[in-house]
């Protein structure tokens, strides 16, 4: 107890337990409670309402301490001084918060846990019928105990102490405050002596601020707005280069980077790239440029109320020549935003790992992406899966197979049609997916060829008619003759079958319920194919 | 210093790949492909499938990284069964029309590059990648037709094992493939071959029981 004598500092409490002011209800337009309600604020405001609280209390002093979602807790003793005095600093305050559209209470006392108290009686003003914006509550230097003492010893955050007080006798914390402190500590331990400092007006523990986290995130505004993609790249190199300059700063890399582009019609795209702490800023300014080609590629067309006066200039992106006229308005702002802060220890590589891509590969493969965009050059990771298709996950090289794009997501670059194909059934790139036992899978040897779309096909018996299969698994007749893909009819000399797989029923899209067959034609080939709904499809071939 | 490095050999992007250099091949295509892959050469091969795989599989074994353009449905499973590693495999399912150009990035960086060609490609684009796998040294199997290839493969007979009418599953394939090619590799050679075998990889048929065996001509 060798700070007993210190009294905590001075602590603002500010105090925001109603919904917003204005436009409650309709009666109560202008603050004024509607008759017989006594209780004019009832619920709190959500957490994101409550951040513009926070952030207009960051004006006064920019080290806030959140308590709860609805109360925030500043030093009072540095604003006071600036603003003139307590009085005038919650004045300011509650008049500032009232413009935001909220209404508070504002408690000044010594220490949190009195200041705390005086803002939760500053809103009981139940005598008036006026809604006041705000009211406040202020306990003059050391006379925090004294203003402590008549409330009851329930208001202690400790429900053992709040149980087991009023049962010794000891109802009102002025009581409690006048026990001597070697008792307390040992009849009640620690959390008594903590209770017992807060009930004489002594600080339970010093505030703990959070500092203003820092910005790193790097941003460029257009003006006029750029129709040209060319500029935007030049300038998210320099961007680039400044981002990796905070980051560096600040010890820290970055696992992925967004960009995000916005359109003067308003539109935004914004995609995140894995950085890892890897990328130049040639190589950021390489994926923004990946990123406006993919955006256009998704939205050619432009959109109906597009200018059609607008010159269209072409622009070399790669191999192609296009243009961001498509976007009314053109680019506006590009922003880099690094994700997933963590410590820059540098990176060691494998010491015979295989499959780290060396420089030369990695140039290469690079330089084919800037030519047919970030998702034609693929890698292929194992997934799990019973079809050949599924044990295949393709990754966009420079990507780690934890990000797998989900097919058809917004930002996926235009071109992974065919490149995403294989994956397309196989959910998340989940390296345990492939190690796991998939009862019924097709056994090995596996295909050379696997479809990325399985291919129609025509199987018919002896007689010509096509070989269906019944709900219970039984051919029809056995298959004699197969047209792949509208090719000549071919004799069937083996075949094996059918093996019924019913897949992911609970799920509309990916349901799946087919029987597989294995043939062999009479020109050597052996094909996987499947029945589903009565028409039969080419999954893969063998040879 | 800067006299010590001008005594240095400087290494030009002209310079030619020294006669000889080769990529290993499985052991099983030892016999049709002596020696393995000669680098900064073509081999065709005369169909895509696994024996296109089972081609490329030795060089990747042993360390090269592979490319593989214009096969959206390459098997990996199947070839990493044949024994090329995944982990060093690049795909570029579609090309689009500048094949050949990205095909030359490729050799740049990749030992090796699998090329379906989506047409018949002109003797100009052949000559122009030809040039760049002799300076680079890559090797380029292109499975198709390609005149001036250095070694052409066949699958010229097969039949499969296992499967029956109704009963039993695809085990493994028993093939026929003849090779012929340029200069010192201008004499047709046949070997027997397990493509695939029971456990998926490549193995050499033994020749007393093959012959042994009613082999359909598949031509």
């Amino acid at each position: 107890m060798t700070a007993a004598g210190d009294l905590p500092e001075r602590v603002l409490v500010v105090r925001c337990p109603g919904r917003p002011a204005v436009g409650r209800e309709p009666g109560a337009a202008g603050g004024e409670a509607a008759p017989g309600s006594g209780e004019v604020w009832d619920t709190g405001p959500g957490a994101p309402e409550f951040g513009q609280v926070v952030s207009v209390v960051e004006g006064f002093c920019p080290r806030v301490e959140v308590l709860h979602p609805g109360a925030c807790a500043i030093g009072a003793r540095g604003p006071a001084r600036y603003f003139g005095g307590e009085g005038a600093l919650a004045a300011k305050i509650i008049e500032a918060v009232a413009g935001g559209g909220f209404a508070c209470q504002v408690g000044i006392a010594d220490g949190l846990f009195a200041a705390f108290l005086a803002a939760e009686h500053a809103q009981r003003p139940r005598d008036t019928r006026r809604a006041q914006p705000g009211a406040v509550m202020r306990v003059p230097p050391g006379r925090t105990r004294a203003f402590l003492a008549p409330l009851p010893v329930s208001v202690l955050d400790s429900p053992d102490l709040t149980d087991l007080l009023p049962r010794l006798g000891i109802r009102t914390l002025g009581e409690f405050a006048s026990l001597p402190a070697a008792e307390v500590a040992n009849r009640f331990g620690t959390p008594g002596v903590v209770a017992h400092r807060l009930a004489r007006g002594l600080g339970r523990r010093p505030l703990a601020p959070r500092p203003p986290s820092a910005d790193l995130s790097v941003g460029q505004e257009f003006d006029p707005p750029v129709r040209l993609a060319e500029p935007v790249v030049f300038a998210a190199k320099a961007l680039a280069e400044r981002m990796h300059n905070g980051l560096a700063a600040s010890g820290l890399a970055c696992v992925r980077v967004q960009v995000q582009v916005v359109w003067g019609n308003g539109q935004e795209i914004t995609r995140l790239w894995r950085h890892d702490g890897l990328l130049s800023a040639l190589a950021v300014a390489e994926r923004v440029r990946w990123q406006l080609a993919s955006c256009q590629a998704s939205q050619a067309p432009p959109t109906a109320d597009g200018n059609q006066t607008a010159v269209r200039i072409p622009v070399p992106i790669g191999t192609g020549e296009r243009t961001t006229d498509d976007y009314p308005g053109g680019i506006t702002m590009l922003r880099l935003i690094p994700d997933q802060l963590v410590r820059d220890h540098g990176r060691q590589l494998g010491l015979w790992g295989d499959a780290v891509v060396s420089d030369r590969v990695a140039r290469a493969a690079v330089r084919v992406q800037a030519m047919l965009g970030h998702g034609a050059v693929t890698r292929p990771v194992p997934a799990g899966g019973r079809s050949p298709a599924e044990q295949v996950t393709l990754v966009p090289f420079g990507d780690t197979n934890d990000r797998v794009p989900s097919p058809g997501g917004a930002g996926n670059p235009g071109r992974t049609g065919g490149a995403a194909g294989q994956g397309r059934t196989g959910g998340p790139g989940d390296p345990d997916r492939a190690a796991r036992p998939w009862p019924g899978r097709i056994p090995a040897p596996f295909p050379a060829s696997v479809y990325p779309a399985p291919l129609p096909a025509k199987i018919a018996d002896e007689s010509g008619v096509t070989v269906a299969v019944s709900g219970r698994g039984l051919v029809s007749a056995p298959p004699a003759r197969m047209s792949a893909d509208g090719a000549p009819w071919l004799a069937v000399t083996a075949w094996t079958g059918p093996w019924p797989v019913t897949e992911r029923w609970w799920h509309p899209r990916t349901a799946c319920r087919r029987a597989r067959f294995q043939l062999v034609t009479e020109d050597g080939a052996a094909w996987l194919v499947a029945v589903q709904d009565g028409g039969w499809l080419i999954e893969a071939r063998y040879d | 210093m800067a006299s010590l490095t001008s005594l240095l050999p400087r290494r030009h992007d002209e310079d030619v790949v020294p006669d000889g250099a080769r990529l290993p091949v499985l052991p099983a295509l030892r016999g049709l492909l002596p020696g393995g892959l000669q680098c900064g050469t073509v081999v065709a091969v005369g169909h895509w499938g696994l024996l296109c795989l089972a081609v490329a599989a030795g060089a990747s074994a042993a360390g090269a990284w592979c490319a593989a353009v214009g096969l959206p449905q390459l098997g990996v499973a199947a070839a990493a069964g044949a024994g090329l590693d995944p982990g060093r495999l690049l795909l570029i399912p579609d090309p689009g029309p500048g094949w050949p150009q990205v095909v030359a990035s490729l050799i740049d960086g990749c030992e090796l590059v699998l090329l379906r060609p989506p047409g018949r490609p002109s003797a100009q684009v052949r000559t122009r990648l030809a040039a760049t796998l002799r300076r680079r040294g890559g090797v380029l199997v292109v499975a198709g037709g390609w005149d001036g290839a250095q070694a052409r493969l066949l699958v010229v007979r097969q039949e499969w094992a296992g499967i029956g009418t109704g009963h039993g599953r695809l085990r493994a394939r028993r093939v026929q493939v003849a090779a012929d090619g340029r200069g010192a590799a201008a004499r047709l050679r046949t070997r027997w071959l397990w493509l695939p075998g029971p456990d998926g990889s490549v193995g050499a048929v033994d020749q007393i029981t093959a012959s042994g065996q009613d082999m359909r001509d598949t031509g």
